[in-house]
């Protein structure tokens, strides 16, 4: 569905993972929020930190970094919470930081062939904004990709 | 008109007919010359065939027209009841549950055209009519409205509400031509059933159904009112028609719902009135007060002249309407928590605060209830299809047996009541294959040719108890050992020291079926460890108790409810989570060297009883919890005895944080649950709580 080839303009929400950054189409964000206690599920998908509660909703968090490989780091005062809505479900990201909202063209994504980070694999295209490369991650694949594990 | 909208009513509303028709049959089996049960079983399918076919379901109402034929028979006394026709009159009842089942999954009733049925139906016609007078199914339907016509003639002046509506000279000028050029005026009142929830929906298909026959000039209330719904169960109107009076009463009564269309050809006023139009007014006046108060008269004479019930006064409410309210009660619970754990800190708080706080807590408790009550659901609309059910079985496997049934009002929380029906069904199964022995076998063991299943409901403090039983042959044993062996799933060493019920729960274990002889009814293998499976699922327990040569008895216990429950509030290594109350036996204090091993398990001996221990930091992952320095010598661990049936576990935690009504929550979609995690809950300062399903750990 996000490989629609025509002339609709998308917003993405930016996320930074030390030097790189994510776009997220936005109509999948139901909502950022700050980092809460998550609590500890045990015996679950490694990647997954645990629950939090958001207005009396439990919503599994899962680290990015721990889904994409990339080294742990330490949560700061700029780690958020983006919460996914999905085929009616929630579901919670980690991310070291929440940028920005753009706007971008989809002719100015470029398709991605597969690459060696597993990052790649969720990542649908490239996009181009102020010279800044963003990765635009596929969420319904991602989610796939949870769902059968 | 889009009829989409109404597909959800359709489809409840035939469930409830099928339910009747169903129930009444049993009867009319039972005692074949009961008119009220015939004259029951007629309405209801009279009704299907109506809502079907407004609904456009050209088959189901086919079906329903034929078996609706063979009851206008049976009620004209043309038609003996014998057990042939019960035969059909259900096999028809199954088909049409089939239509149903189609259209509730894709909106469309399928291409199935139960030829077979229809035939053998039309076969009961037949045989009933005197030498072909009624060749075609169509021409039946005749003989019943010129019956109902009859019943009409001496229908009360009350019916005839049109009687009394004032007729302006407009209009009777309007029906004076009109009967010049030779077309019949109809003046009707029709009665809709007090039951029905869309008056306004059934009026209009009548208007509809009536557009393109005649022209209707004059309607009481307007139509305008009429489909904004502000009338009673009646409304009357004058029609001009080329058609023939029976075949206007037809299109009314066609429309479902509709209890009566009383209906005569109308005698226009003389227009002697026409040069006192001032009277006429006032008389009009007079009348028409006079009409709202026989209307008023008339509404509450009509349930008692029908002998029915009194309408419940109630609103079928979205299961999903009443998620979204307990999940804002659930809401308001935390939130009452939250405001009662701040105000424990803050010390010395002002008393009428802390007061405001109480009443705030007295109001959320009350309203919890009160949504779980609005929840509950009397097991009836479950276990109402099992006496058919039985019957059916009763043929099928040839033995003779009755179904009791008590505790049919017994409540369950709306969730538990649909997932049950499924496991009970499975267990009268059991009882009437496994259990009842054949009917010679009975005799000769001196037991009454007709056996007995049993299935009684009550509530037990905060659960409900459903007891499947029956007086059948009991369970052998020694036989399920020695099938358990041969299978084996247990070895004989072990089988020797079984205690009859650890060989009775083997029955639970999956693919167990100690039938001999497997029939279509039950001994598929797969069977009472999908029971288990699904009681516990919904947080009971399933137990069996046995007489050789007696009798078997399943009991279910079930909670109340699965929103809300009361729990312990425990420390494990600094996580914190919630033991559920109802599996707690006692709270204990043993000293770390009672702990003893058997086959490297660790035990206690707790006044007697060999109690395995459970370490919950193992089983959570977590590193055990540093001991606090100051506190080396005390050596002891707080154990949490829990049960399950009959087995005990030892669950040892770190510390008790008290006991808690707590809301319980899935944990969401994508996340890979453990089973021991039952759920989560949220506390008062708004952190999430694991739940732990101690019966995973026994």
């Amino acid at each position: 569905m996000d490989n629609n080839v025509n002339n609709d303009l998308k917003q993405y929400i930016i996320l930074r993972f030390d030097s790189e950054q994510y776009g997220i189409d936005i109509t999948y964000i139901d909502n950022i929020v700050r980092l809460m206690p998550i609590t500890r599920v045990p015996h679950t998908q490694p990647y997954f930190l645990g629950v939090i509660n958001l207005r009396g909703v439990i919503i599994p968090v899962m680290s990015m970094r721990e889904k994409f490989d990339l080294p742990f780091k330490e949560n700061t005062g700029a780690t958020r919470i983006l919460i996914i809505k999905y085929e009616g479900a929630d579901i919670g990201i980690l991310v070291d930081e929440v940028k920005e909202v753009v706007t971008l063209n989809d002719e100015d994504i470029e398709k991605v062939t597969s690459d060696d980070v597993e990052a790649r694999s969720y990542v649908t295209g490239v996009g181009k904004y102020n010279d800044t490369l963003i990765s635009i991650l596929n969420i319904p694949a991602l989610i796939a990709d949870i769902e059968n594990e | 008109m889009d009829l989409s909208q109404y597909l959800e009513i359709f489809i409840d509303e035939t469930k409830e007919h099928i339910q009747t028709l169903n129930d009444q049959v049993l009867i009319l089996e039972a005692e074949p010359d009961n008119i009220d049960t015939v004259n029951e079983i007629f309405r209801a399918a009279h009704s299907l065939k109506g809502m079907a076919g407004t609904m456009g379901f050209k088959r189901m109402q086919r079906l329903t027209h034929d078996m609706e034929n063979v009851f206008s028979e049976v009620r004209n006394g043309k038609i003996n009841v014998n057990a042939d026709i019960v035969d059909v009159v259900f096999k028809c009842l199954d088909c049409i549950e089939g239509y149903l089942a189609n259209i509730t999954e894709s909106g469309d009733e399928g291409t199935e055209d139960n030829e077979d049925v229809i035939k053998v139906l039309n076969d009961v016609l037949d045989q009933s009519e005197s030498v072909g007078s009624e060749p075609s199914t169509a021409a039946k339907e005749e003989p019943q409205a010129a019956e109902k016509q009859e019943a009409k003639s001496d229908a009360p002046d009350d019916r005839k509400k049109y009687l009394s509506i004032p007729i302006a000279d407009f209009e009777k000028n309007a029906m004076q031509e009109a009967k010049e050029k030779g077309m019949h005026v109809y003046a009707t009142t029709v009665y809709i059933q007090e039951s029905c929830l869309l008056k306004a929906a059934r009026a209009f298909l009548v208007f509809k159904g009536l557009e393109n026959k005649g022209e209707i000039i004059k309607s009481v209330p307007s139509v305008q009112d009429i489909e904004d719904e502000r009338f009673e169960f009646d409304f009357s109107m004058f029609i001009i028609s080329e058609k023939s009076l029976e075949e206007i009463k037809g299109i009314i009564e066609n429309v479902s719902e509709i209890e009566e269309a009383v209906i005569e050809e109308f005698d226009i006023p003389a227009t002697v009135e026409d040069t006192t139009p001032k009277v006429e007014e006032t008389d009009n006046k007079k009348e028409a007060s006079k009409e709202q108060k026989s209307e008023k008269k008339d509404d509450k004479k009509a349930p008692a002249k029908s002998g029915k019930p009194v309408v419940n006064r109630s609103v079928r409410v979205d299961i999903e309407k009443l998620d979204d309210l307990m999940n804002l009660v659930s809401e308001l619970i935390i939130a009452k928590n939250g405001l009662v754990s701040v105000t424990g800190v803050m010390a010395g708080s002002d008393q009428s605060f802390n007061e405001q706080i109480e009443y705030l807590e007295r109001i959320t408790t009350n309203l919890h209830e009160s949504v779980m009550k609005v929840r509950m659901v009397p097991i009836e609309s479950v276990v109402n299809r099992f006496p058919r059910m039985i019957r059916d079985l009763s043929k099928k496997l040839n033995k003779e047996m009755e179904l009791i049934m008590t505790g049919e009002d017994t409540e369950l929380d709306r969730t538990v009541i649909d997932e049950i029906g499924d496991p009970l069904m499975h267990m009268l199964r059991n009882s009437a294959d496994h259990g009842l022995e054949d009917t010679i076998d009975r005799l000769k063991l001196g037991k009454p040719k007709v056996g007995t299943i049993r299935l009684d409901a009550y509530q037990d403090g905060n659960n409900v108890t459903i007891e499947v039983s029956d007086d059948g042959a009991g369970i052998d044993v020694e036989k399920i050992k020695a099938k358990a062996i041969e299978k084996g799933t247990i070895t004989e060493e072990q089988a020797e020291f079984m205690s009859d019920k650890e060989a009775v729960d083997l029955l639970f274990m999956p693919s167990f079926s100690t039938a001999e002889k497997i029939t279509d009814v039950s001994g598929r293998g797969v069977g009472l460890d999908v029971v288990k499976n699904k009681i516990e699922g919904l947080g009971g327990d399933v137990e069996v108790s046995t007489k050789l040569g007696e009798g078997t008895t399943f009991i279910v216990r079930l909670p109340l409810t699965l929103a809300i429950i009361q729990a312990l509030m425990v420390d494990i290594s600094g996580e914190k989570y919630a033991l559920p109350l109802n599996s707690i036996v006692t709270v204990e204090e043993i000293p770390s060297d009672e702990i003893k091993y058997v086959h490297t398990k660790e035990v206690i001996n707790l006044r007697g009883t060999v109690i395995p221990i459970v370490r919950l930091n193992e089983v959570l992952d977590l590193e055990p919890a540093e001991k606090d320095p100051e506190l080396e010598d005390d050596d002891s661990l707080i154990v949490v005895i829990v049960k399950k049936g009959d087995k005990q576990a030892g669950l040892v935690i770190d510390n008790l944080l008290g006991q808690q009504e707590i809301v319980i929550k899935p944990l969401g979609k994508f996340i890979r649950v453990p089973k021991m995690i039952s759920g989560a809950t949220i506390l008062g300062n708004g952190e999430v709580a694991l739940i732990i399903d101690s019966n995973t750990l026994v």
